[in-house]
């Protein structure tokens, strides 16, 4: 589903080149979650940028099933993203504006597609918060805001989900149960998830881990 | 400095002399009082000229002079309103404080206008502004003037009546038939008034003189000045002379006198009849630079009379500050002499002009 | 000391620079604001602060004059002459010509030019005319009736001619001599050429007088009064510029406050960017709180911030104000000269004072403006500067409360509104436009929430973008209020100023159509004012009379007056009631021939509504004249609208006014043609009668339309000021939009990632500009309408007098709200770009 060969992606920095990624390759099926562990900088949230087609391999080609994001325009990488691609942050990152169900259906509606809310309060229900959908978002818990947040992600039935460091602010026992979800969600929807994370718990849940050092794959454990 | 330019040009060339013809003095003229103490317009140039020595109970001496002059500039018939410039009216006016040492003077120029400044036989006045000379019923004439420095209020009353200058009404001043002036004179006018200087009032009484002239261009080319004398003696007689100075500093034959004895009758003298000379003391102006003899001697064989003229004041030379006049030098002065070797004393006044510039037009 | 400064230096000026777009829209707003005060503060002096300057230069060394309705009879100058006291006289002609070749008015002077040489003696200096005849060879033409001294501002020479209009006829001139001028253009004549050439002989227009020292100007004036006739004004020199001044003073206060708007508006944009600076530097702020800074040392810091703003934008007003200066003199000129007293503009004079004064305005006001957001900073406590996670900083708004507030506001400034004027000013009407502003200024968050509320179904479906928008403008709901104050204020001081004027033209108009009945109107050539009444030769008037296919010309004849220290217009017609007559409205609702046939029987006049406003009089009521020599008086039979001029108007008939002023020259002639005439065919003839006069023929569409331009012109620089004000605004949203945009540059990131285009990115900021122009537009027109109402019916009633009725000028608002939303709009674009280039994963990931 996620197809990386032999990345490389230099970031320039007060003038100097500094490489993110070096020589990365990977293949990522349907249904697989698999976690990205490393030190900060070690290019765990560079590699979930390139795999969302939220940037360009300095050289390399990225395929989202099937897709090359080479040579594509602003807004073909736009209509990727909405199509195959959902995102789960460590801030959460919902609209503080907007209610629950109203950050939901935002990528349905920046998509521009019918039955917005419909879509959205079903996913709402399958993160278990149906209740919750006229809620504002300083009005939940962390992990209340997480799962909102994953149910934006998957609101547009994305073949690809990218979490970075999802359980960055929960404490344990909702770290836990928000990696649960995402599993449960991986196998659901058949998407391939990626996860980048520092916690050994969280990439316990996975069932691929690849570490990271320095922009290379250092080590891969399957379960 | 301009402005002194444009005044000299002003009075040099403003007046088209010959655009209408004036009448010009001829022999024969007869005079008709009060008639004649008016304007005579039909002339060019015309004045009334007041002179007098003064004194208060206590001795203070003034000397003041008022002079009213009429210069016609146009006789356009067409030009009817008021502010036609038919006739010019300058004035002068000058108060000599000879015990104070001190010389006031002013000068002013208008037309008619509305009632600015004019002669009315009507009203029996001649006045520029607010100075002027009224005639009442009875002969008496009232003078007043005032500028910033003074004031003065004279009543005048004539002991003598107007004595003609000249022979066959006329007075000849230089060879030619009009080359001559209208000119008499009061030569007695027994003053009373007052005079206000610097805010002080000083009731004053003394003897005046009055010359009153017209003419049209009178003067010869080539006379570039006159010495003009008028003496009030205390034996109740007066003198008049002038004397016609010529470029070449010789003196015109036509220079005349007149002598008026106590009862009023007069004489002509003619240069031949008298003479007079510089003698003595100079002052020099130091604003103009101009240098006047302001010591004279005067001799009358005829008469039997030698008579020294000095002034108590010798700086009383009148600067116009219109510079429409030229500078000349007018002012009191005192006689002492002989007549017939008893001693006589008097008093009068002197006028010198074209020391500064010839003088072409008035006087 | 040190310590703070450099505290200071590096926590809040430091950060500054990192926005130059952003403050420099702020110091730009400030430099506007000042740059307009000061641009008016200097034209107003130069407009209105040199009446008559040429005459008034040339009068200098006096300070008594005599003068009289219709001219001072001459006889007068020679009876002060002649008075026993030590005057110095200056009797004059004064009025005006136009040069034919260049179509400009200059003063035309008639002096004596030999009584001047006696000022010449007594001044010993130069005359002060500059010796017009120096040099001159006088012995030709001199005295000549076409002589005339020619100032240096002219450019003639010496010995040139100079054809030149002077009432209704044209007349060619010699130069004689030039003189210098001093930049103030006029021609001198001797007075009695210039009597001849202005047809008034037997008449001075003034004489000028210098009275001795020794006791007071007014006690003189006072003692010659008592000597001349009863109809002489005998005053003190610059009376008739001080009543100017006076009459004046409306008009420029008013001007004046107007040209406070723009810094008002700036003032909100100070409070914004200042409040910006405080929300984005809390961590800042905390963090120098932890290392020892007091809460004074903050609130100096912030505070100090905006005098920065303030100083600079000061500095920058300051000559930008000079320059605007240039053209507001230009504009200002019109209208004194349409509606109160002809004048030059006078120089420009940028004095101490005044740049002073700009620059504590400017400072001032920015300092007053950032004073709330900088105590709130100085609220700020050490432990926020942990608070690193915390992005937003969520400002309470106290809605309810303010909504509150606002409405004891709207109540005081309804009771202001209703109070009457103080000395001739409406200070509480003044005061009841502020209350209104502050009202609705604190009514707008209450407004914009309720109003972006009860719109969001609709906004929604109006697409992402505009729900994005609604709920970007509702999160920052203090900053949108204050932008949409901001705006809000220009648009109503806009909308208030443009429905009081489109008002006050439609009256005009209405009112025309009963004032201006008559086919043709005639006037001597040369450019109309309001004080100046030049005469038509009265034999013009009866050919006309005479002519085949005229059934009646009417002849009005006007004269300045000053009635009871008020500089006002006087004049005379003739009131037989043609039967095309237009219908005057008076205020007791009677016909016009009832009144009219009162002025003719009686000692009657009518007088204009501002007359009776000014002095306080009303119908019935007696009023005395200067006419002629005479004193007379006469009742007011009744008042009429009168939108012609702000001076007050005294009307009489003709028969009455010659009684005292036998003087047949009329101003004005109205030619009426007969019914069924071609008006063609008697325009030709009326043309072909006057060939030989300057005189403009209007037809009355012509007329109209004159009298239209005119009041256009008189109200373009009410346009201007608005138009700056609109523009500070429109500067502040685009300020405001670009800080938005940074504060939400992460949201603006997510968005990215959640699958907007960058398209959609634009569309959202551009519909966040399009929300909020179109709330401030609302709000404005709103605001505006209640501000029209102050200023029609309290500030111009008591200010100026005119009944103005209220109309909506639906065209010219329309079309300036279309412009300002268009341009909100297009302020966005920047902010919009910047948006749209942001580099989401950046972003994102930053904090």
């Amino acid at each position: 589903m996620v197809t990386l060969r032999n990345i490389v992606k230099d970031y320039s920095a007060d003038g100097q080149l500094v490489r993110a990624l070096d020589g990365v390759s990977l293949e990522v099926a349907a249904g697989e979650f698999i976690a990205f562990v490393g030190r900060s900088g070690c290019g765990k949230s560079t590699l979930l940028n390139l795999a969302g087609a939220m940037d360009f391999p300095t050289t390399g080609e990225v395929l989202l099933d099937g897709i090359s994001t080479n040579s594509r325009d602003d807004s073909a990488l736009t209509k990727l993203r909405r199509e195959k691609v959902g995102f789960v942050f460590q801030a959460f990152q919902l609209i503080n504006t907007l209610s629950v169900v109203e950050n939901v259906e935002l990528p349905l509606l920046l998509a521009g597609t019918n039955h917005a809310r419909q879509t959205a309060v079903e996913r709402l229900s399958s993160v278990e918060l149906a209740c919750l959908e006229n809620r504002m978002p300083h009005q939940l818990s962390g992990g209340q805001m997480q799962r909102v947040a994953i149910a934006r992600a998957l609101v547009n039935n994305p073949k690809i989900l990218l979490a970075d460091e999802p359980t960055g602010n929960l404490d344990t026992a909702t770290g836990t149960v928000i990696l649960d979800l995402l599993k449960r969600l991986t196998r659901e929807q058949k998407t391939a998830t990626l996860m980048a994370t520092h916690s050994a718990e969280a990439a316990a849940v996975a069932d691929t881990v690849i570490e990271l050092r320095d922009g290379k794959i250092a080590r891969i454990i399957r379960k | 400095m301009r402005n002194r330019a444009f005044c000299a040009a002003f009075l040099f060339a403003t007046f088209p002399m010959l655009d209408v013809p004036y009448r010009v003095a001829l022999p024969g003229y007869r005079y008709e009082f009060p008639r004649d103490f008016f304007a005579h317009s039909s002339f060019q140039t015309e004045w009334w000229y007041t002179t007098g020595n003064v004194k208060t109970p206590d001795g203070r001496a003034f000397g003041f002079e008022l002079t009213f002059f009429r210069q016609a500039v146009s006789r356009d018939e067409s030009k009817h309103d008021a502010w036609d410039v038919k006739d010019l009216y300058l004035a002068h006016l000058a108060l000599s404080d000879l015990d104070g040492g001190r010389f006031y003077q002013s000068e002013r120029v208008n037309r008619t206008g509305p009632g600015i400044a004019g002669v009315s036989a009507q009203d029996g006045k001649v006045w520029n502004g607010n100075w002027f000379a009224l005639w009442s019923k009875d002969g008496t004439q009232q003078l007043r003037a005032q500028n910033d420095d003074f004031q003065f209020a004279f009543s005048l009353k004539s002991e003598k009546l107007p004595v003609i200058h000249g022979e066959n009404g006329i007075s000849q001043k230089s060879e030619g038939v009009g080359r001559a002036s209208h000119y008499f004179s009061q030569t007695r006018l027994v003053t009373n008034g007052t005079i206000e200087l610097k805010g002080k009032r000083h009731t004053v009484s003394g003897l005046s003189w009055m010359d009153h002239e017209f003419f049209t261009h009178q003067l010869a080319a080539d006379q570039v000045g006159w010495d003009w004398f008028s003496i009030q003696l205390e034996d109740g007689t007066e003198l008049m002379f002038f004397i016609l100075r010529r470029r070449d500093g010789s003196i015109d034959p036509y220079s005349a006198g007149t002598y008026v004895d106590a009862s009023g009758k007069s004489t002509h003298l003619s240069a031949a009849d008298f003479s007079l000379t510089p003698e003595g003391a100079v002052w020099k102006s130091t604003a103009t630079g101009t240098t006047y003899p302001i010591q004279w001697r005067l001799v009358v064989p005829k008469l039997d009379v030698a008579l020294e003229a000095r002034t108590r004041l010798p700086q009383q030379e009148l600067m116009g500050g219109t510079r429409l006049a030229p500078s000349y030098w007018e002012g009191a002065v005192e006689f002492t002499g002989l007549r017939a070797n008893t001693s006589l004393r008097g008093s009068g006044y002197l006028e010198m002009t074209g020391y500064n510039h010839p003088i072409q037009l008035i006087k | 000391m040190t310590g703070n400064a450099k505290l200071f230096w590096r926590l809040m000026m430091r950060p500054l620079a990192r926005e130059p777009v952003r403050l420099g829209l702020a110091v730009i707003a400030v430099a506007l604001g000042v740059a307009v005060v000061l641009a008016i503060d200097l034209a107003g002096t130069a407009a209105t602060g040199s009446f008559h300057s040429s005459l008034e230069t040339l009068a200098s060394n006096y300070n008594l004059e005599v003068t009289a309705t219709g001219g001072v009879p001459e006889q007068i100058v020679g009876q002060l002459a002649t008075l026993p006291f030590n005057f110095v006289l200056s009797p004059r002609m004064e009025d005006v010509a136009v040069v034919s070749e260049t179509k400009k008015t200059v003063v035309l002077l008639g002096l004596d030019l030999i009584n001047e040489a006696n000022i010449l003696q007594t001044e010993s200096r130069k005359l002060e005319t500059g010796n017009p005849y120096a040099g001159e060879d006088l012995s030709k033409g001199f005295f000549a009736d076409d002589s005339i001294w020619a100032g240096s501002g002219l450019g003639r020479k010496k010995g040139q001619q100079v054809s030149l209009i002077v009432g209704d006829r044209e007349k060619t001139f010699t130069v004689r001599g030039v003189y210098d001028d001093k930049n103030q253009p006029a021609i001198i004549m001797d007075i009695a050429a210039a009597q001849r050439a202005l047809g008034r002989t037997e008449k001075v227009d003034r004489i000028l007088m210098r009275v001795p020292d020794g006791q007071n100007v007014d006690s003189w004036a006072k003692q010659i009064a008592s000597i001349l006739p009863p109809g002489m004004e005998v005053r003190a020199v610059g009376t008739s510029t001080e009543e100017n001044r006076k009459m004046l003073a409306a008009f420029r206060w008013n001007l004046k406050l107007l040209s406070y708007i723009a810094l008002i508006v700036g003032a909100f944009l100070i409070y914004n960017t200042i409040s910006v600076s405080v929300v984005r530097r809390r961590a800042e702020i905390g963090i120098a709180r932890a290392l020892g800074a007091n809460r004074a040392e903050i609130l100096f810091a912030f505070v100090g911030e905006a005098a920065a703003l303030g100083i600079i934008g000061a500095a920058i007003g300051v000559p930008l104000g000079r320059i605007m200066a240039a053209g507001a003199v230009k504009l200002m000129g019109t209208t004194v000269n349409a509606l109160y007293v002809s004048s030059r503009p006078g120089p420009i004079q940028l004095g101490f004072t005044s740049v002073l004064t700009a620059i504590a305005v400017g400072i001032g006001v920015a300092v007053v403006a950032a004073y709330a957001p900088a105590r709130e900073a100085a609220q700020v406590t050490p432990v926020e500067a942990m608070a690193r996670g915390r992005r937003e900083f969520i400002v309470r708004v106290h809605k309810t409360r303010d909504f509150t507030i606002a409405l004891v506001l709207a109540g005081a400034a309804w009771a202001s509104a209703k109070a009457p004027a103080v000395g001739g000013k409406p200070l509480f009407g003044y005061f009841a436009t502020l209350l209104v502003i502050a009202a609705g200024t604190l009514a707008i968050p209450a407004a914009v929430s309720t109003v972006i509320r009860a719109s969001s179904r609709f906004l929604k479906k109006s697409g992402v973008a505009a729900l994005l928008a609604s709920r970007s403008l509702l999160g920052s709901l203090r900053r949108t209020s204050v932008l949409v104050g901001a705006l809000a204020t220009a648009v109503a001081m806009m909308t208030a100023v443009g429905i009081m004027v489109g008002s006050f033209r439609i009256t005009v108009i209405q009112w025309m159509e009963g004032e201006v009945p008559a086919d043709f109107y005639v006037r001597p050539a040369g450019n109309p004012s309001v004080d100046r009444h030049p005469t038509i030769s009265p034999e013009l008037a009866d050919k006309f009379a005479a002519l085949p296919g005229v059934e009646a010309v009417d002849r009005l004849r006007a004269y300045e007056i000053s009635y009871d220290g008020v500089p006002t217009t006087i004049a005379a017609a003739d009131l037989h009631g043609t039967q095309k007559r237009g219908r005057t409205d008076f205020f007791s609702g009677r016909p016009s021939e009832d009144v009219l046939e009162e002025l003719r029987t009686g000692n009657s006049v009518v007088v204009s509504e501002p007359f009776t406003y000014k002095h306080g009089v009303k119908r019935g009521d007696t009023i005395s004249l200067k006419l002629g020599t005479s004193l007379a008086s006469f009742r007011i039979a009744d008042v009429y609208y009168d939108y012609g001029s702000e001076r007050g108007f005294v009307l009489m008939d003709r028969s009455v006014m010659k009684k005292y002023l036998p003087d047949d020259a009329p101003s004005n002639l109205a030619v009426y043609v007969t019914n069924g005439a071609d008006p063609r065919r008697v325009r030709e003839e009326i043309e072909q009668a006057a060939r030989d006069y300057r005189v403009l023929i209007f037809s009355n569409g012509d007329l109209r339309h004159e009298a239209i331009k005119i009041f256009d012109k008189t109200f373009a620089i009410t346009y201007a000021l608005e138009a700056i004000a609109v523009l500070v605004a429109i500067m502040g949203v685009a300020g405001a939009l670009l800080a938005l945009v940074i504060d939400r540059k992460r949201e603006l990131g997510l968005l990215r990632f959640l699958g907007a285009t960058g398209a959609q990115i634009r569309r959202m900021i551009l519909a966040e500009a399009a929300l909020l122009g179109l709330l401030a537009n609302v709000a404005g027109l709103l605001l505006g309408f209640a501000l029209s109402l102050i200023l029609i019916f309290v500030i111009n009633k008591q200010s100026f007098g005119w009944t103005i009725r209220f109309h909506w000028p639906v065209a010219v608002l329309s079309g300036a709200i279309s412009l300002i939303f268009a341009a909100t709009v297009l302020a966005a674009f920047y902010p919009a770009r910047i948006a749209m280039r942001l580099n989401p994963v950046e972003v994102v990931h930053e904090e």
